[in-house]
């Protein structure tokens, strides 16, 4: 028996990590995950108008800051709620936010498919295409996001959603301008990464028509099918989803038994050697993010990838880039519904509450996004974040190993444990705050 | 035949979020402007070297591109102070780019640990103990995150060899010469004083009552738009000041007032004349802004 520990740099990961892998006999037995630097976005809040989360919170991320400015929304409404102050946002906000949130997940998304998984795959099965897949990535990632910013203003970094609704008062011209960019990522969808129709790709419920899939997203299922990548990369098989929202549900699913859950058994632990805090659900560990919202609202392709390679490292892939059909399908029906006459903002101006609590949800790329807020005086005491990649890449408790560490043990090479480790589209800064 | 090589570019990381990083991916023109250089390093596109060349101090560096907040101590990549690979390469460099408001004054992750984080030249509106090094070359693009155009300005500028003319902050005047209130939509409403009634309605300006911080703010955002298509205050957010020295400031969806007048003037106009000019609009009731805009009618 021989032990070998190795450190590996990891980057463009929305920052970089440092992976200490143990080999033994030739095989990793375990990872420490460490993470860079801790910003302090918790204590930056401390002291400030209860608002001005709606400013702050979405810079602890360049790559999902509107999913922290509608979880920070979300806290302060929770917040008025349970103070008495009866909020109820009209259709067209909640369509809105649905909206903005969608085109951030799918920005999110095609970033990590063609700049992440795509060269990386490639590095490892030693092909090199010459695509500029950044080109790609950012054709699409760009459409999408200014159909964002017509309701947002711009992304990143917005601020519009304030307690009671957004700040727009969009009109059909807006609407319209904004149909034609999502039509236009579909049709990059269709042409470019599937080459299916977007209803001949939703059409596909198992795992016997996957190879109707052509297209980048073709490509990339038929390397990693002839690298055995529905081999490797499994986990506990135990998934969690706090967010409701048009495509997902709350609830947890282990192995394929799905029940409910409740915010408040979530907890947070620090851990040593790295400034990424843990967090559990009532002590155990959950995967979070593409895979687990499919997981939890039964979605028939996920399902049938699942009943075959598990959670491997296929299925996983998988969930994440099929999250682009569903959102894409999703943004357009919002945008049809939306009911322009509505009021944008139900909540009058000079009725903001000075003392509360809330906890809001919201389903970000990576997976369920919480920030907690305590308000006293109108002044923040005390914010809780909880990224999702904290769900994702802990080191573990006594009892277990983290999420990732779990998928990458196992592996023959780091190669293989580090490919492993960024198909959970790893966000550094994220995870330290 | 004789080519001359591109510049090289290096987009390095301190204390950031990467909005910067994110919002330079957005522009249109990102693989034309960038064809311009030889890109050493970058957070997250193709590159021609790793992150651990970068961090072993070997490699090249024409144009060194700034992100997040300095440090001196405490924040390391691989073992390295992360202080000394910008010393590493900002002495390299020939121009050096400060993308974003942290890099610049340094932002919001400043208010953490004001005493030791600050901006890469500047802390706040101060020169730091490093400005007399690199002032020579520095430009600063302020902006929480900086405006892609504004990025793709200062490369293609560098890249064809011309001089940009700078303000004492170091910021591209063609940039930083306007105020966020250039070109906003509400402007009828800022003149005749009228505030908008609440969030989500496109009439009213939000100077007066939601601390919208335009018409003191720096930068071309209501003349080029983000994403090519709207800005904060079209979208009926306050601009929030993000590209000042003190962003991020206290309070930021309310106007701080003085007897009912906004504290802080816009943009180098006298108190008396702004107070003259307030006297004289609201002396008149104007039905085209208190009726909705789509509902007016004469």
């Amino acid at each position: 028996m021989k032990s070998v520990k190795i450190k590996q740099l990891i980057e463009k990961i929305e920052g970089e990590a440092e992976l200490d892998f143990t080999f033994n006999d030739g095989l990793i037995e375990d990872v420490k995950i460490n993470f860079g630097f801790y910003r302090g976005i918790e204590e930056i809040l401390r002291g400030k108008d209860a608002r001005d989360a709606l400013v702050i919170t979405p810079r602890v991320c360049g790559i999902c800051n509107h999913a922290h400015l509608l979880a920070a929304v979300d806290a302060i409404e929770d917040g008025y709620k349970k103070a008495g102050q009866n909020i109820v946002l009209s259709s067209k906000a909640k369509d809105i936010r649905a909206f903005t949130l969608a085109c951030e997940l799918i920005q999110n998304h095609i970033k990590w498919f063609y700049m992440t998984i795509f060269p990386q795959l490639e590095a490892y099965v030693e092909v090199k295409s010459e695509v500029n897949y950044a080109m790609k990535a950012t054709y699409l990632a760009s459409t999408i996001t200014k159909a964002l910013a017509i309701f947002a203003g711009q992304w990143p970094h917005s601020s519009y959603a304030v307690p009671g609704g957004v700040t727009c008062d969009p009109t059909h011209l807006d609407v319209m301008q904004a149909q034609s960019l999502v039509d236009e990522s579909i049709r990059f969808f269709e042409q470019v990464i599937t080459g299916l129709s977007l209803d001949d790709y939703l059409g596909i419920d198992s795992v016997s028509s996957l190879g109707k899939i052509e297209g980048d997203f073709g490509n990339l299922l038929y390397m990693m099918g002839s690298h055995h990548m529905s081999e490797i990369g499994q986990s506990y098989d135990r998934f969690i989803v706090f967010g409701e929202c048009g495509l997902s549900k709350a609830g947890k699913s282990i192995v394929t038994n799905v029940s409910n859950v409740d915010v408040r058994y979530v907890k947070e632990a620090l851990q040593e050697g790295t400034v990424a805090k843990a967090v559990s659900y009532k002590e155990r560990l959950y995967e979070v993010g593409p895979l687990a919202r499919g997981m939890v609202a039964k979605t028939p392709i996920v399902k049938s990838l699942h009943k075959r390679y598990k959670d491997s490292l296929l299925t996983r892939v998988f969930a994440r880039v099929h999250e682009v059909a569903l959102l894409l399908d999703y943004s357009k029906t919002l945008l049809q519904n939306l009911e322009l006459d509505a009021p944008s903002c139900t909540l009058e101006r000079g009725t903001e509450l000075s003392d509360f609590e809330g906890t809001g949800v919201v389903e970000a790329a990576r997976g369920s996004l919480i920030h907690t807020t305590t308000v006293k005086n109108g002044l923040i005491t005390n914010y809780e974040i909880i990224t999702p990649t904290q769900w994702n890449l802990s080191h573990g408790n006594e009892k277990e190993q983290g999420i990732a560490i779990k998928a990458m043990v196992g592996s023959k090479t780091m190669e293989e444990a580090t490919f492993i480790f960024r198909t959970f589209d790893v966000c550094s800064v994220c995870t330290t705050q | 035949m004789f080519i001359t090589p591109k510049p090289t570019l290096l987009w390095l990381q301190a204390i950031t979020c990467n909005g910067n990083t994110h919002s330079f991916l957005n522009h249109p023109d990102l693989f034309s402007i960038l064809s311009h250089f030889e890109i050493v390093h970058h957070p997250s596109l193709e590159s021609s070297y790793t992150m651990e060349d970068v961090i072993n101090g070997e490699v090249p560096c024409d144009v060194l591109i700034l992100e997040g907040s300095f440090i001196d101590e405490g924040f390391l990549k691989a073992g390295v102070e992360v202080s000394s690979l910008i010393h590493t390469y900002a002495t390299k460099a020939k121009h050096i780019i400060s993308a974003g408001t942290c890099a610049t004054f340094g932002g919001i992750f400043k208010q953490k640990d004001p005493e030791n984080i600050s901006g890469f030249c500047f802390d706040l509106e101060e020169k730091t103990s490093r400005y007399d090094t690199y002032a020579s070359k520095l430009i600063s693009l302020p902006g929480c995150p900086m405006h892609p155009k504004w990025m793709s300005y200062v490369l293609l500028m560098l890249a064809a060899n011309k001089k940009i003319a700078i303000d004492n902050l170091h910021r591209p005047v063609e940039l930083y010469g306007y105020t966020v209130h250039t070109g906003c939509t509400r402007n009828e409403y800022f003149e005749w004083k009228i505030d908008t009634k609440n969030y989500g309605l496109k009439e009213g300006c939000l100077f007066y009552e939601q601390g919208c911080q335009g018409p003191y703010t720096r930068g071309s955002c209501n003349k080029i738009l983000w994403n090519d298509i709207s800005s904060k205050t079209r979208a009926g957010t306050p601009c929030f000041g993000c590209t000042e020295p003190t962003f991020p400031k206290a309070s930021l969806f309310h106007t701080q007032t003085n007897m009912g007048i906004p504290a802080k003037m816009p943009l180098g106009v006298p108190r008396r004349a702004y107070l003259t000019l307030t006297g004289v609009v609201k002396s008149f009731k104007i039905k085209r802004f208190t009726t909705r805009l789509l509902e007016y009618d004469e």
